[in-house]
């Protein structure tokens, strides 16, 4: 190459060509260029469809977004009404707080350009400081992308067709690879908490499960609830209601957690070891319990873990009450009843079977030589139909024939079995009749979507082959001349709107008489309670109003010595609420008595 | 082909060095052999000028607190044979001395000066400046998993202030409903 | 008569010194006798700082390593993680990670272009190239949302598919780049200056490349065939066909020569992916991030970027945060032991020139 290189001269100069072409760049007037339709900008927070549960602040490895209380949000059952205020001098644009928003209510918006001298301005509240943000959402999340995992973990079941050959149990329940993949879905906000009457330590314990420690899980669980077997199979769980993964995808299954972490531990002695109890010293108080279900064994638990001698009285030959009577063996097994009783009875507590107060023992008697009594006595009676022939042979509470066929006894129901009503009992009545090898029809007045049963106990008896007619109003039970149950005579009904604006109620409709063959009839249609064990010296006292005790806060009724709990207070009337009113007892009991 | 390979590659290590541990478990191009750490130079002269391993890919110290040891792992790549041979050693973590080898590949003297600043690894025969990226550090090797970045971030810095209104979620729900969450249990709050 | 020698200090804030490090320079008149590299000047612990994030958290740190070219870091940390956990990768979403690896490739090389005539006084070609970089930027922020930084390739697979359109525009934006290289080539490579400026300067020995670490563009330079690409190949590049180009001479120009020729490569990669991308899925979903644990182990993925072989070596004791992340960067090597022996020799004033061509990156030797 000599010195003077006249193609490597000349050719740079090609560039002067550039003079002649249109400038890329927009020189005057200044104009921003709009961001991509997928640009990651400020955030927008939609504080309607927030649910305040944190997992935005959680995953944020910059630790710039709080969780704050606003003004004109409150809390409430599923939101714990704390919104998120980012500190964008932080942010990084990863966007992970958009793409783990259970609810999808935080997403990023097209707008970038923010300039300040004021650090502290750029610490502000999505939603609540930029509204119009609404308007310029650019990055969000779907139910594809988001990185919270919607769908549960299927619980094997039996089949529909080989449940109604035995009583065995229909949920198997999950392996332990199933319960950690479960458990892992969690994001631990702790939402359900608030919902849950006993309020259980839910996001602990499913954390433990899913860190591969279950004994701690079982520890946590135990800590205020002393049947959590019994809930992991039979709860309402309405703690699933408002988990926030719910929001766009299937609950986390909490109550089937509880049930793995549980069944860990095989036998009474293995969860003694487990959660490996304290026990205070005996501090010479003692309290009576009248009933040995949920209610009454929970505040007996932890009164004897507080150093309490407390002693049981139960009517029946069993303890669990409802839930030993009521509920079919396919649901809760003995053996799974047994052991948690065999549990609370190896702390302590002395339980006096087939002792029925007012009867083999006055409630005075256990009023009189006791520092405090708890009643947890339920709801033993129930309403009849109060229609023409319902005395008729054949004719049986469905409450009544659950208690019978749980106690071993054996009833007759012939082949074809009308149960009237829409709850749990009826639902439970007629997949226990199934069983029996009868078939079964349901009459509901409402819609099935109106039945206050759980939609898995409806969907279990439906997949069992019963029949639900709905909209249907019983108005009389047929006998044949021997006295017997014939046939059921019920209108079929339409729903009206309430003008008041509750749900619509059904109104018969004239002339749609219909019959329908029976071998037996059984009314599902509601408990009542029977209180005739008080004597008359508590009635001033005590207080019993629409069939229920009247109790404060802390379960107290009006005899400040006498607590109360269970399906005869409450109004959700379910194991959870009676376990979280024996609990809440239990500690009113032992402040009252220790600061004493 | 790789599978064959593979055993060759152990078979001519085992040859040369009977005590290696091989680890051939991996479903792709990877051997592991785990060695003493006198032994570490020579196997790693050996797979460089006798096995083809010409290339060192990487080096990385590691450190399992727990176990009361750093682990040093080296990354070799053949670019005739196509495979990866990781070589790792333990060392005591207490102390961590290892002979230099940057005289095998130059670019090991980088590495070990980091390893030395960053975990405490002592290279003898290593000649380098004491200090590579930090300045003025008199803690201990901040790479240990002992040093605890975020409690030296609040003994360092400060915080700017207007976030003290900041709520825990738990807490907030829990403290609306009187739950009490044992202690014991906290640690699997989040 | 021998001169006395002097000490230079180069850096941290010389204006054609690529980011924050200093060579400590021991000059007889003008010629180098000595060279040290000096560095410290933006250690932010992220490998440290990882350790105290769960996996998915840790992501988020990986672009920062390298703004030139993050995707390379991001791609190898996804890599090793899901060899370590056994995760498989949808082909919709290899292919575009490709896409994504080579776009980064050419932005990345953009600015090379911009630097290496920078540091010899030819700052129009900085210019035009840079600001046809923000073509491809504007590609990245369709595809990823995010300009420069696009967290984007992520374990499991990538973040979004491709919005409507893409694929056309990148097209179209390929057909851009082919006219415009021509105006690259008057202005560079026939230019007198350029040539003269970097023909036999800077040489890296080819006898000892591979045993000093020299990998990439670098190596290529001194005409061995090397390309992680072709070598151990990652995603889909086992699919897609194109050449590595090679140039005897281990100087600046050899090296030029090669990257010149890589760009033409990247976009003849990215028509490929453009037109053999398969439809399907694009992420294997991971489990809840807080709660995702990977098996205890390790595993180390590289890939081929623009300054040659990077990668992210992982550890996992089993929990849900990594016991250790270790990011492999080719300026380790070439900013320091290379360099160093490089230098050597050379005149003062191309000191900047060689640094660009040997691809100095300082956040590669602290993270």
């Amino acid at each position: 190459m000599s010195f003077f290189d006249l193609k490597g001269t000349l050719k740079p100069l090609t560039a002067l060509k550039q003079f002649g072409k249109k400038p890329h760049t927009i020189s005057y007037p200044k104009v921003s260029k709009e961001a991509a339709d997928r640009y990651r900008g400020f955030h927008y927070n939609d504080l309607e469809e927030c649910i305040g549960c944190g997992n935005c602040s959680t995953i944020c490895q910059n630790a710039a977004i709080d969780m704050i209380h606003l003004e004109g949000i409150e809390g409430k059952k599923g939101d714990s009404g704390l919104r998120p205020r980012i500190d964008h001098g932080r942010c990084c644009w990863c966007a992970l707080c958009v793409e783990v928003c259970p609810t999808g209510s935080l997403s990023l918006t097209k707008d970038y350009n923010y300039v300040s001298e004021d650090p502290d301005s750029f610490l502000w509240t999505p939603g609540k400081d930029n509204p119009q943000g609404k308007e310029k959402i650019s990055f969000f999340s779907t139910e594809e992308t988001s990185l919270n995992v919607f769908q549960r973990v299927p619980m094997p079941e039996l089949e529909g067709k080989e449940r109604v050959k035995s009583f065995a149990e229909v949920v198997l329940g999950y392996s332990e690879t199933e319960a950690r993949a479960e458990a892992s879905r969690c994001i631990s906000c702790g939402l359900c908490t608030e919902v849950c009457p006993d309020h259980m330590h839910i996001p602990e314990y499913i954390n433990a499960i899913a860190s591969g420690n279950d004994a701690d899980a079982v520890r946590i669980i135990y800590d205020n609830n002393p049947l959590p077997e019994m809930c992991g199979k039979v709860c309402t769980h309405r703690c699933e209601d408002v988990c926030a993964i719910a929001s766009r995808g299937e609950a986390i299954a909490i109550q089937w957690l509880k049930r793995y972490a549980t069944e860990t531990a095989a036998t009474a002695d293995i969860t003694h070891e487990i959660v490996n109890p304290e026990i205070r010293e005996a501090n010479g108080k003692t309290v009576g319990i009248v009933g040995a279900g949920p209610s009454g064994l929970t505040a007996a638990y932890y009164l004897a873990l507080r150093g309490y001698d407390v002693t049981i009285y139960e009517a029946n030959a069993k303890a669990g009450g409802a839930t030993m009577y009521g509920i079919p063996k396919y649901r809760f097994p003995i053996d799974s009843l047994d052991k948690q009783i065999d549990y609370i009875q190896s702390i302590g507590v002395k339980i006096n079977f087939n002792t029925k107060v007012g009867k083999d023992i006055s409630f005075k008697e256990i009023y009189d030589n006791n520092d405090a009594v708890f009643m947890g006595v339920g709801f033993p009676d129930a309403w009849s139909l109060g229609v023409d022939g319902e005395n008729a042979e054949g004719s049986i509470q469905a409450f009544r024939y659950l208690y019978m066929i749980n106690s071993g006894e054996k009833v007759d129901i012939g082949d074809k079995v009308i149960v009237v009503g829409g709850g749990n009992v009826a639902i439970d009545a007629a997949r226990v009749s199934r069983r029996m090898g009868a078939e079964v029809t349901i009459l509901y007045r409402r819609r099935v979507a109106d039945m206050p049963a759980a939609q898995d106990e409806i969907d279990g008896a439906e997949e069992e082959g019963v029949t639900i007619v709905p909209q249907a109003i019983p108005i009389k039970v047929i006998e044949d001349e021997k006295g017997h149950v014939k046939a059921v005579e019920y209108l079929k009904a339409e729903m009206v709107p309430d003008e008041r604006g509750g749900r619509p109620r059904p109104v018969a409709i004239e002339g749609s008489n219909t019959i329908i063959e029976a071998t037996s009839v059984m009314a599902a249609i509601g408990q009542k309670g029977d209180y005739s064990f008080l004597e008359k010296e508590f009635e001033d006292k005590i207080k019993i109003e629409r069939g229920r005790f009247i109790v404060n806060e802390k379960q107290q009724t009006g005899d400040p010595k006498v607590f109360a709990g269970g399906d005869a207070v409450n109004r959700t009337a379910d194991a959870i609420s009676a376990i979280a009113d024996g609990f809440r007892a239990c500690k009113a009991i032992d402040e009252m008595l220790m600061t004493k | 082909m790789m599978k064959e390979l593979k055993e060759h590659i152990i078979r001519r290590v085992k040859a040369n060095f009977t005590e290696a541990e091989e680890n051939n478990d991996f479903t792709y191009d990877r051997l592991d052999f785990t060695v003493k750490k006198e032994v570490v130079p020579s196997l790693l002269l050996f797979l460089k000028e006798e096995m083809g391993f010409k290339h060192l890919s990487h080096a990385s110290c590691v450190d399992w607190l727990e176990e009361g040891e750093l682990e040093l792992v080296f990354i070799l790549w053949s670019p005739k044979d196509k495979i990866k041979v990781f070589v790792r050693t333990r060392l005591d973590r207490d102390n961590p001395v290892m002979d230099n080898m940057d005289n095998i590949w130059p670019q090991l003297h980088t590495y070990e000066r980091e390893f030395r600043e960053m975990f405490g690894v002592q290279f003898t025969g290593l000649e380098a400046p004491d200090e590579f990226i930090l300045e003025d550090w008199q803690g201990p090797p901040p790479f240990r998993r002992d040093f605890d970045t975020a409690a030296y971030a609040e003994k360092t810095f400060w915080h700017r202030p207007g976030r003290e209104d900041a709520q825990d979620v738990r807490e907030t729900i829990a403290n609306r409903d009187g739950e009490d969450i044992p202690d014991f249990a906290k640690k699997y709050s989040r | 008569m021998r001169e006395k020698a002097t000490t230079l200090y180069l850096g941290p804030q010389h204006p054609g010194i690529t980011g924050n490090m200093m060579v400590r320079l021991k000059v007889e008149g003008d010629t180098i006798v000595k060279a040290t590299t000096e560095v410290g000047y933006l250690h932010r612990a992220f490998e440290k700082l990882q350790e105290r994030r769960n996996w998915l958290q840790a992501f988020t740190l990986l672009c920062r390593f390298c703004v030139p070219e993050p995707d390379p870091v991001e791609e190898s940390y996804a890599r090793a993680v899901e060899l370590l956990e056994g995760r498989e990768v949808p082909e919709r979403a290899k292919y575009i990670r490709v896409l994504m690896l080579e776009l980064a490739r050419m932005g990345a090389y953009m600015l090379w272009y911009g630097g290496q005539n920078g540091s010899l006084g030819l700052y129009t070609m900085g210019q035009w190239s840079v600001g046809d970089r923000n073509y491809i930027l504007d590609l990245f922020e369709e595809l990823t949302g995010g300009r420069v930084y696009h967290m984007y390739i992520w374990p499991g697979g990538v973040r979004r598919d491709l919005p409507e359109g893409f694929a056309d525009k990148v097209l179209r934006t390929m057909d851009y780049f082919e006219k415009r290289l021509k105006d690259y080539d008057d202005l560079m490579f026939d230019n007198t200056i350029f040539q003269k400026r970097t023909q036999g300067i800077g040489i890296v020995p080819k006898e000892k490349a591979v045993e000093w670490g020299v990998v990439g563009p670098i190596l290529r330079g001194c005409g061995i065939k090397s390309d992680i690409r072709i070598d151990d190949p990652y995603e889909v590049y086992d699919k897609l066909d194109f050449v590595v180009p090679t140039h005897e001479g281990g100087d600046i120009w050899s090296r030029a020569l090669v990257r010149r020729e890589e760009v033409r490569q990247s976009i003849r990669i990215i028509r490929q992916v453009i037109e053999k991308m398969p439809s399907g899925e694009i992420y294997n979903k991971i489990p809840n991030p807080h709660k995702w644990a990977l098996p205890k182990g390790d595993a180390y993925a590289r890939t081929e970027a623009v300054r040659g072989e990077v990668g992210m070596y992982i550890v996992s004791d089993g929990s849900t945060h990594p016991r250790r992340t270790h990011f492999r960067g080719a300026a380790y090597v070439h900013a320091i032991t290379l360099l160093e022996k490089v230098l050597v020799g050379a005149n003062v004033a191309d000191v900047s020139a060689i640094m660009n061509s040997l691809g100095t990156c300082p956040p590669e030797i602290e993270r």
